[in-house]
């Protein structure tokens, strides 16, 4: 057992690293720093830059021109200091080991390797502390391993570490390298404290640590400027929008915690199972499972905000102001993550409920899918259309935890999130490093794709692993992303979810074009090998060089797990014990199962029809020239006017309440509080002329005093006994 | 009928008002002192009389109403040399003893 | 009517008719000499209370060493109107006479008329009770009450007044210095 108990050492692992960067080596970077500032000037404006917030920018091109780039990102040193690059080992290094363990941990809980005893079905509290108990409730914190937990453990860790291998490379020459990788590490633990949770006290605290980490992250360049032409918001802008919109859902969260505790009296998940199991004895929601399924659709808020579903989708595509690693980390293992994995943990809950909450899960999963595929057919930010993408592949998490039912259980929307957080992580890391290598060739952060084009040839490694994670994620066979998203298409036609089924369906042959376009848009082109597939007209300026080995490292690694990631068939058996595994044979024999690869296959097939046949302008012209076309790309690219509908939410109904509490504020709270202090002022100005500085004038009001007493006194001692 | 400490308890309380009166009426501020000292002995012979009429011990030995006596003479003594002394002082100053005119009792 | 009760209501009366002609003298000078005298009659009412070292001190502290400090400091201060009205009332005169009343009348209803006074108190150790037939030097007592070191006494009271009387000197002299 100790194998399985010891595992808290994963769990503080990360706060651990961010420790001893913050306090330890980030100090020393920057006392080293501050050392050789002393002789040489660049590091110290560069230093400067960074302590003060300043705009300074430092050219460092292979020509070794003095160039002053037009945005101001990051603050950058000639060369990392020890103090900084320790800083990166410490975390990469703790996080390697434990990255190792609770690898060995997943293959001997699954059976695969043998060197401690099986895992308990119910798993293990690895550490509980009790905070207080308050009557008969009690208020724990407690940290539990079992199959589930393991699983996104492996995830976390898995990514993380790749995330901090790559970011050596990406953030080569920044000067807040240090800091950085101390919020890498902080982020990891905030999601591994959600992972271990055991009930909804300590999910919260973790739901919450996320976000302060994504919000650390999202605004790390805090110098950079808002891009209004590219519609690009500025970093600091976008981490609070990221903050304040997931606290939208969090409300409905909370409340959704606060009716379940106040009726069941815990907080725990395995007591509120056991005490809203139909089946069971005791029942806390007996002939009320109305409140159960509200409770429960609240909590699915939280989930909405920090997955990005509909409504909430808003903070997603500005978070990729963060930096690329950033947005790998955010998207495959941590933020949007914790969504699906908490809508999973309390799985048996949203069971107990009215299928109304799960129809709720699925519904908001499938209209949310549908709507980032529309819009991610038209974005030309590069990042933006995996950003949508995410929003897309979590909504069929979402659709997959809704029809599975009780007998599949969490597993077909966690094999998806398995699976997914390879791909997608895969697909950042890869972006970052098409930006990475086009930030050297042109000194200037470029994610437009219309300035890309034809890199396949230029950087094969990042092409050949981007087109893995592109084939992954549109379903196209003998990838994981195949298992994983067909079966959920396919649970939602068997279960009966006729609607669903046609929702998710034309949504992965969307996902499967704007996939390819995106690909070929930046690794394509007109005129390129395998008919446009490889390399063609690079549009940008310079000349791009494949990035260094941290970087091209994670990406191959990610490659191999996005395509054998969907090969661990007994993945659904291993969360859930009973639940029937993936046969192969049944998955490829299913009629259902090809009706979905060959929708994925008209994506696909529209996509390089159109973009390796045509040029990007030619294209442009068309859509312009064509009425509905227009309409239709203006809709997408505004992404619905989702932004200006809140926009205007905002600017109308929020501030029109906020200017009635500002007037009431003004008069009412402001009259009473002014009234009063004027009516202290006023006695103490009348008060003042009794005080005369004349001795007998005090004597008077001394024994008058006495004397008023004296008669209360008689009073009382005459006629009240 | 003989004396009771009654007797002793509403001499001291008319001594003690009408030294009151003075000290609140007066505008002399050596005729305030004087009320002061009317104030002070009335409280003595108050104190005197429960000393003699305790019911506690023979008076002979339960003093301490003769010992408070004593500690307010020592205090009035010290309080009338200040009490001069200060009136000297300002009307030194300002030429007069009307405490009517003295406002320094504030800020 | 015994001895002691004619002596008492003598002494009282003018005890009273003194206080009185000191707050309505319009001579304060008057007045002064009436507070002489009042000392002197609060001194016969100790004596009447069996504490003969009061008494003299009263008369020794305040018939002596007080009144005429007063006397000093009245000439010390002596201003043109000493014959006419040297002794005037303030405009808050009536307030202050009615106040004194009520805290007079007070304390007059708390010692005699309240149910919680010393009249239904049960009987003290006053005139014609066994206790009072011996009045030794009690001298001897207040001596033992105030120096004992061993039995119980009020040494450090005395001590620290003794201190007071030291700080009121020294600050009597700082005050009354010429500058």
């Amino acid at each position: 057992m100790a194998f399985y108990q010891d595992s808290w050492l994963i769990l503080l692992s990360p706060l651990f690293s961010f420790a001893v960067i913050i306090f330890g080596t980030r100090m020393w970077d920057l006392a080293s720093r501050g050392r050789v500032a002393a002789t040489s000037g660049p590091e110290a404006a560069a230093l400067a830059a960074e302590e003060s917030g300043t705009q300074l920018m430092e050219g460092h091109g292979p020509h070794g021109e003095e160039e002053v780039l037009e945005d101001d990102e990051d603050p950058k040193v000639p060369r990392l200091t020890m103090g900084a690059r320790v800083s990166g080992y410490t975390g990469i290094v703790i996080l390697a080991l434990a990255c190792i363990y609770s690898w060995l941990i997943l293959l001997n809980s699954a059976g695969v390797i043998n060197i401690a005893p099986a895992l308990p079905t119910s798993g293990v509290t690895v550490l509980s502390y009790d905070w207080f108990n308050q009557g008969t409730a009690s208020y724990i914190i407690s940290f539990h391993l079992d199959t589930l937990a393991i699983t996104m453990m492996v995830v976390v860790t898995t990514v993380s570490l790749l995330v901090q291998f790559y970011s050596q490379g990406y953030m080569e020459n920044s000067a807040g390298y240090a800091r950085f990788f101390s919020y890498l590490s902080l982020f990891t633990f905030s999601m591994l404290v959600i992972v271990f949770a055991q009930n909804f006290l300590v999910i919260f605290v973790g739901w919450e640590l996320v976000g302060l980490s994504s919000y650390l992250l999202i605004g790390f360049w805090i110098n950079k400027r808002a891009k209004p032409d590219e519609d690009r918001l500025s970093p600091a802008t976008a981490s609070i929008m990221a903050f304040i919109t997931t606290r939208v859902g969090d409300v409905g969260f909370i409340i959704g915690i606060m009716i379940l505790f106040t009726t069941t009296g815990t907080f725990e998940f395995a007591t509120l199972a056991s005490k809203t199991d139909p089946h069971g004895v005791i029942h806390a929601f007996a002939g009320n499972t109305g409140l159960l399924t509200a409770a429960m659709i609240l909590v699915f808020c939280g989930a909405i905000g920090k997955s990005a579903q509909l409504p909430l989708t808003v903070w997603l595509p500005p978070a990729m102001e963060g930096p690329t690693p950033v947005s790998a980390l955010i998207h495959a293992a941590t933020m949007v993550a914790a969504g699906v994995y908490m809508v999973a943990r309390t799985f048996p809950l949203f069971a107990a409920a009215d299928p109304a909450a799960f129809q709720v899960v699925a519904w908001v999963g499938a209209i949310t899918a549908l709507y980032a595929a529309l819009t991610a057919l038209t974005q030309t930010d590069f990042k933006r259309v995996l950003a949508f993408s995410t929003i897309s592949q979590l909504g069929y998490m979402f659709v997959g935890l809704g029809v599975a039912g009780t007998v599949l259980g969490p597993g077909p929307g966690m094999f998806h999130l398995f699976t997914h957080a390879f791909f997608k992580a895969l697909l950042f890391l890869g972006a970052g490093s098409v930006i990475h290598a086009l930030h050297h060739a042109t000194h200037k952060e470029v994610q437009e794709m219309s300035k890309m084009g034809g890199l396949a040839k230029y950087m094969p490694i990042t092409a050949i692993t981007w087109l893995v994670a592109t084939l992954t994620i549109s379903g196209f066979p003998f990838f994981s992303g195949f298992y994983s998203k067909d079966n959920i298409i396919g649970l939602a036609f068997q279960h009966g979810y006729y609607g669903l089924y046609v929702i998710t369906l034309g949504t992965a042959g969307l996902t499967a074009f704007y996939m390819l376009r995106a690909y070929i848009l930046a690794f394509g082109g007109k005129g390129g090998g395998f008919g446009g597939l490889w390399g063609g007209t690079y549009r940008g300026e310079g000349e791009p060089h494949e990035s260094p080995r941290t970087i091209t490292i994670p990406l191959v690694l990610l490659a191999i797990a996005s395509i054998v990631a969907g090969y661990w068939t007994g993945f659904f058996g291993y969360i859930q014990p009973g639940a029937p595994n993936l046969d192969l044979g049944v998955v490829f024999t299913d009629p259902l199962t090809w009706i979905g690869v060959v929708v994925s296959f008209v994506g696909l097939g529209w996509a390089y029809v159109l973009y390796t046949r045509f040029e990007l302008a030619a294209i442009h012209d068309f859509v312009e020239g064509n009425i509905v076309l227009r309409f239709l790309h203006r809709l997408t690219l505004r992404k619905f006017y989702i932004d200006n509908l809140y926009d205007l939410l905002i600017r109308y109904v929020v501030f029109g309440i906020s200017h009635i509490e500002a007037a009431f504020d003004t008069y009412v709270v402001d009259g009473i509080v002014n009234g009063v202090a004027g009516a202290v002022t006023g006695a103490g100005r009348g008060a003042r002329r009794l005080e005369t500085g004349k001795v007998q004038a005090y004597m008077v009001g001394f024994f008058g005093g006495i004397a008023v007493l004296a008669i209360v006194v008689v009073a009382l001692v005459m006629f009240v006994k | 009928m003989g004396l009771s400490l009654n007797h002793f308890l509403v001499l001291g309380a008319l001594l003690f008002c009408i030294g009151l009166y003075g000290a609140l009426a007066k505008r002399n501020a050596i005729a305030i002192l004087m009320g002061i000292e009317i104030m002070l002995n009335a409280v003595n012979v108050t104190l005197i009389g429960f000393s003699f009429f305790n019911t506690v011990k023979p008076y002979s030995t339960y003093l301490t109403g003769q010992i408070f006596a004593i500690f307010i003479i020592t205090v009035a003594a010290a309080e009338a040399a200040v009490a001069l002394a200060m009136i000297i002082s300002i009307y030194r100053k300002r030429s007069t003893v009307d405490v009517g005119e003295i406002n320094l009792m504030k800020w | 009517m015994d001895l002691v009760t004619v002596l008492f209501w003598i002494i009282a009366i003018i005890l009273v008719g003194s206080a009185l002609l000191v707050v309505s003298m319009r001579n304060i000078v008057h007045s002064a000499l009436a507070l002489v005298m009042l000392f002197a009659m609060a001194a016969g009412i100790y004596l009447l209370l069996n504490a003969e070292f009061i008494a003299i001190v009263q008369i020794l502290i305040y018939a002596g060493a007080v009144a005429i400090l007063v006397l000093f400091a009245l000439m010390l201060t002596r201003t043109d109107s000493l014959s006419t009205n040297s002794n005037p009332n303030n405009k808050q005169w009536w307030l202050a006479a009615i106040i004194s009343t009520l805290v007079g009348a007070a304390i007059i209803f708390a010692a005699t008329f309240s149910q919680y006074s010393t009249a239904h108190g049960g009987s003290g150790a006053g005139y014609g009770s066994s206790a009072c037939h011996l009045p030794p030097n009690n001298v001897v007592y207040i001596g033992q009450l105030l120096y004992s070191p061993t039995c119980y006494s009020y040494v450090l009271p005395f001590e620290i007044a003794s201190l007071v009387l030291l700080v009121a000197i020294v600050g009597a002299i700082v005050i009354g210095r010429e500058e």
